[in-house]
């Protein structure tokens, strides 16, 4: 941003410079100095009461935040003197002392807050010795969320979250002093899209999802960034699985999808439906080529890409335009988009490629789009023009169709689709999950989901993003890219590029 | 004119109404300064006088005023903080109820000066039954034309909302204040920014308590060199001190700022009662460090006990017999602290119980020498590092109760 | 069963918006006159007063929980409030309050088992030189000695 001044000031000997406004807090980020804090949130204004953030400026009696004390030229700032490591312990002292312990239960161990500065600060001995206040510590906020009350170590994230960016204000805090706790009232649980983000806020295990609770520890997850395919916003996730060990050798789990931070397109949030998108990953995947004629045989890629190309070059080629129809949805990549209008559209000659689609539904008014699929501007950009096949016209005249993914079940009712597809001699299915059409298929490809692509989506302010690979696809399992590629080489149309398969 | 005229808290209970207020002069000076003089010499004269705050935190009300900017076209507020929530004191009750006009006219100065509009009394909600007269004094004065629109029949005007408290030591604190007049629950902000210029409703605002601005129709009135010369040159004025406990005569003392603690026990108060010899003295509100019968003879101003390592705060002496055990006083101020802490922030809230849980058990003879050494530790923690000033309110007189009695608090441990 | 103030109440309460330049922040008051009618502010106390304001219940009930002079359920008839702070304590309070507690039959829930009275320790009610001193609904007394104490117990008890 031009125009904005940038202040000079010094922060453990370092020099840093900082556009003017900036807090204590951030430009020590920029020097590479973290400054421990809990209650602060670059998504809100200071809030001041955790007291973790202390620092020492010079020419100022007392400790000061790092959060609210904005930069001033000349400043001179000091975070790791005796001082602030004493002011440091201290809170943590007062936090431990009323503080469950836990840990050994805790989902949050391994990414908590409190672990991380304790470890920092040398593991001290713990002074208290009287009764702990004893609290709730299993209260069902709603959607899912899990409250434990002794945990809390009332920062109010949650609580200035629900105020300041979904509106809904559904937590509260009830009473004061040490019995100051978090609540919802009666009858109004969170009820939100957005509810998710509060155990991504909670510093420690006080705020916990029942979906993951108590299914694994954090470190086991290996944690996998990419953009969430399900509406139009792609916003950032991390998808976090875990392969083999703690599980069996070839298992693959995906115990939990989060926010990944991406300050052009969702900021620090994402809504429960892209969360909820973990089951997706997992559930009721196609995982093997079947053949429908001879459901046990094992078919490799290769023979089946082969008997495909095959049917499809024993139309001749004047025909194809109208005996071959292929169906793709929007979810692939700008890339597998681009290779599909190679070989369908360019490579076949077909004049219409249809596009069956998750149905839309309602824009949330933050990030949640009316369109529930990641890529609708790649498929324009690609040079298609979307639209549902007639499956009366398709009965009629098609004899090798090609359907990528099971949305046509979202438009017509199974029975539609069978009556249509009983009509065509060649009927090939290429989708993640297992469903009603698959015993209407010759074959039956499994693909990758999205997670388990890389490529680029473009999202609906038209901004691309490029993401890569956040967790392996099942054994086998390859997507729609490299399909097509072996395609593309079975119809001769690749000549050796490197699109090969 | 009669000494009742300049004295906070007038001799006869009867003449709190409009008529005798006048009689003494009531609202001259604020007459003087709304239609003869201009509002920055109003402040000038004030800053002068070098009034500080009178609620416990000693700021200086002029300087206090000075900071509300010049421009700009927010409303602007003055809230009188009426919450008197120190233990120990009660001046500003009789204020309220003994001399309610000459707060309202110390507010009419007050506003005039700043450029506000409207203000807001905030009496602490255990005053409600008492504070019919100020009620009353608000319609007495708007019916004379001294507030609402065109004071004294000038352009300035000043409406006045008294609005009550519900159990909250907190809401003492200003920011803690302003959050309870806007309906919410009373836990103080952070600082910078400061209410001065964003206060309550975001807007501007001056906080200043009742005995502070009781004290500014006679600084118009009289003058800043007058209101000096009462006191000392560096603290001018008087100041009412509560004084309660083993004494003889407890009440309120308008004296000089200065007086000398022990003058204020011994001769005004009588001294403890018969065959009670002092312990210990708390002399400026719970949240004063206590001293030592042999640092009884500290003048009573900001900087003389300030140096004696306790301040001057409200100036509510409690007075401690040597037949209370310590332990006692202990108790009792730990547990005030951790019922009032607003739980805002992490040191006060578990700082405050900690220590409170640690002198319940010492109280019931389950402690131990290392709980001492533990709470001087606790306080240091909470020391400087709250979000408000209650933290050293929390720590500092019960560091002083552990270090000054750390002899007799052990001795009753090995019993 | 939905909440509805008195005619008189509601009158009071709607005075009560007027002063304040944004409608919540007459809340305080308007939860003392409630209480001050009903001896409670209820649930459906809280969903009117929320609706009248144009905030949350729950910002209601956060406030109304802050603060230890609003109750979210009716006490005994008559409320005793017994400071037990410092000059409090040092003129005899805990004494007082096991006195009063012992002649009233106070039960482990701070209330008569007929629940007609309540008692309740408070902080520092700002009449230490009464002390102790003690408010019965609101109102102060002080000193209360042994004679005065036994003699507040027997206009209590006479006033069925």
């Amino acid at each position: 941003m031009s125009g904005t001044k940038t202040v000079g000031l010094k922060i453990d000997g370092q020099t840093v410079q900082a556009p003017e406004g900036t807090i204590v807090l951030k430009a020590a980020e920029l020097a590479g100095i973290s400054i421990p804090h809990f209650c602060y949130h670059p998504a809100f204004e200071a809030e001041g009461n955790c007291r973790m953030c202390l620092v020492e400026v010079e020419g100022l009696p007392k400790l000061e935040l790092a959060c609210s004390t904005v930069v001033k030229e000349g400043m001179i700032v000091r975070t790791s003197t005796p001082r602030i490591l004493q002011a440091r312990k201290d809170v943590l002292e007062f936090l431990l002392a009323e503080h469950p312990l836990d840990c050994p239960i805790c989902d949050k161990a391994g990414e908590c807050k409190l672990q991380e500065y304790y470890d920092r600060h040398g593991l001290f001995a713990g002074r208290f010795v009287e009764a702990k206040e004893k609290r709730d510590k299993k209260v069902a906020i709603g959607k899912g969320l899990l409250l434990d009350r002794e945990r809390c170590i009332l920062c109010t994230r949650c609580v200035r979250f629900l105020r300041k960016v979904t509106g809904t204000g559904e937590l509260g805090v009830f009473e004061r002093g040490v019995r100051a706790e978090i609540g919802t009232y009666d009858g109004v649980p969170v009820g939100n899209n957005y509810s998710g983000n509060l155990v991504d806020i909670c510093p420690v295990g006080a705020i916990t999802d029942a979906d993951f609770r108590f299914k694994t520890r954090a470190w086991f997850l290996k944690k996998g960034p990419t953009v969430c395919p399900r509406c139009g916003r792609g916003c950032a996730v991390v998808v976090e699985s875990v392969s083999g060990y703690p599980l069996e050798e070839k298992q693959r789990r995906v115990f939990r999808i989060r926010a990944g931070e991406n300050p052009a397109v969702n900021g620090w949030w994402i809504c429960d439906l892209g969360r909820a998108g973990r089951r997706d990953i997992d559930e009721n995947r196609q995982v093997r080529i079947t053949r429908k004629s001879a459901p046990e045989e094992k078919v490799s890629r290769e023979a089946a890409i082969e008997e495909i190309a095959g049917r499809i070059l024993g139309i001749p080629q004047a025909q194809r335009g109208a005996r071959i129809a292929v169906v793709l949805n929007s979810l692939l990549t700008c890339e597998e988009l681009a290779l599909a209008e190679k070989v369908f559209a360019k490579g076949l000659g077909l004049p219409g490629v249809y596009f069956a689609d998750p149905m839309p539904g309602e824009a949330d008014g933050f990030l949640l789009t009316g369109e529930r699929v990641p890529n609708a501007r790649g498929v324009l950009e690609a040079g298609f023009s979307p639209r549902l096949p007639n499956l009366d016209a398709l009965a009629a005249s098609v004899e090798v169709l090609l359907v990528f993914g099971s949305y046509l079940l979202e438009h017509f009712s199974e029975e539609a689709i069978s009556r249509a597809l009983a009509g065509i001699p060649s009927k090939f299915l290429f989708s993640a999950c297992a469903g009603p059409l698959d015993r209407l298929a010759d074959f039956v490809f499994p693909v990758a989901l999205p997670a388990e692509k890389s490529g680029t989506y473009i999202n609906v302010d038209g901004l691309r993003q490029t993401f890569g690979r956040a967790v392996e696809p099942p054994p086998g399992v390859v997507s729609e890219r490299e399909i097509l590629g072996c395609l593309a080489n079975g119809l001769g149309l690749n000549r050796g590029g490197p699109d090969a398969c | 004119m009669s000494e009742d005229a300049v004295r906070l808290i007038p001799a006869d209970d009867s003449s709190w109404g409009l008529e005798a207020y006048l009689r003494r002069g009531g609202y001259e000076a604020a007459r003087k300064a709304v239609t003869s003089m201009a509002p920055q010499d109003v402040i000038a004269e004030v800053r002068r006088a070098g009034i500080r705050g009178r609620g416990g935190a000693g700021f200086p009300a002029g300087l206090k005023w000075s900071f509300v900017p010049q421009r700009g076209t927010a409303p602007r507020y003055l809230c009188v903080n009426a919450d008197e929530g120190e233990p120990g004191t009660f001046k500003d009750r009789a204020i309220l109820v003994r001399n309610p006009h000459q707060l309202l006219e110390g507010m009419i100065i007050a506003a005039f000066g700043v450029g506000i509009g409207k203000a807001f009394i905030y009496v602490r909600g255990e005053y409600d039954r008492i504070a019919g007269r100020l009620g009353e004094a608000v319609a007495e004065a708007r019916a004379q034309g001294f507030l609402g629109r065109e004071v004294f029949g000038t352009e300035f005007g000043l409406d006045v909302v008294v609005h009550f408290g519900a159990g909250a030591y907190i809401c003492g604190e200003e920011t803690a204040l302003l959050e309870s007049i806007e309906g919410r629950r009373g836990q103080p902000r952070l600082k910078p920014p400061f209410p001065a210029v964003v206060g309550l409703f975001r807007s501007p605002t001056v906080i200043n308590n009742v005995e502070t601005l009781a004290n500014i129709p006679s600084i118009i009135g009289r003058g800043a060199d007058w209101f000096l010369a009462r006191g000392l040159p560096k603290d001018g004025g008087t100041r009412i001190f509560s004084v309660s406990g083993a004494v003889r005569r407890p009440g309120l003392y308008e004296l000089p700022v200065g007086t000398p603690l022990r003058t204020i026990i011994e001769t005004h108060a009588g001294g403890p009662p018969e065959g009670v010899a002092i312990k210990a003295v708390v002399p400026g509100g719970l949240s004063a460090p206590v001293l030592r019968p042999d640092e009884l003879d500290v003048p009573m101003d900001f900087d003389s006990l300030s140096r004696a390592g306790s301040m001057l705060g409200s100036a509510g002496v409690i007075v401690i017999g040597d037949r209370t055990p310590i332990i006692e006083v202990l108790k009792v101020t730990a547990r005030f602290y951790a019922r009032e802490s607003c739980g805002q922030c992490t040191p006060c809230r578990l700082g405050t119980s900690w220590i409170h849980k640690i002198v319940s058990r010492m109280a019931e003879g389950r402690g131990w020498p290392a709980d001492i050494d533990l709470i001087r530790d606790l306080a240091d923690g909470m020391k400087g590092q709250t979000l408000c000033p209650m933290g050293d309110a929390a720590a500092l007189p019960i560091q002083a109760l552990v270090s000054k009695f750390r002899g007799e608090l052990e001795q009753a441990m090995s019993q | 069963m939905s909440y509805a103030p008195s005619t008189a109440t509601l009158k009071k309460i709607e005075g009560m918006i007027a002063p304040y330049p944004e409608r919540s922040a007459a809340l305080l008051p308007i939860l003392r006159a409630i209480q001050e009618e009903s001896g409670c502010v209820s649930p459906e106390a809280e969903a009117w007063v929320a609706a009248k304001l144009g905030i949350r219940p729950i910002q209601v009930r956060e406030v109304l929980s802050f603060y230890t002079m609003f109750r979210r359920k009716p006490a005994g008839k008559t409320t005793i409030q017994v400071c037990w702070n410092l000059s409090c304590t040092l003129a005899g309070a805990e004494n007082l309050i096991g006195f009063l507690r012992e002649k009233l039959h106070i039960g482990p829930d701070g209330t008569t088992p007929d629940g007609r009275i309540t008692l309740e320790t408070v902080e520092c009610l700002g009449n230490c030189d009464q002390a102790p001193c003690l408010q019965i609904d609101g109102v102060d007394h002080g000193p209360v000695t042994r004679d005065r104490a036994a003699a507040l117990i027997e206009e209590l008890e006479a006033h069925e």
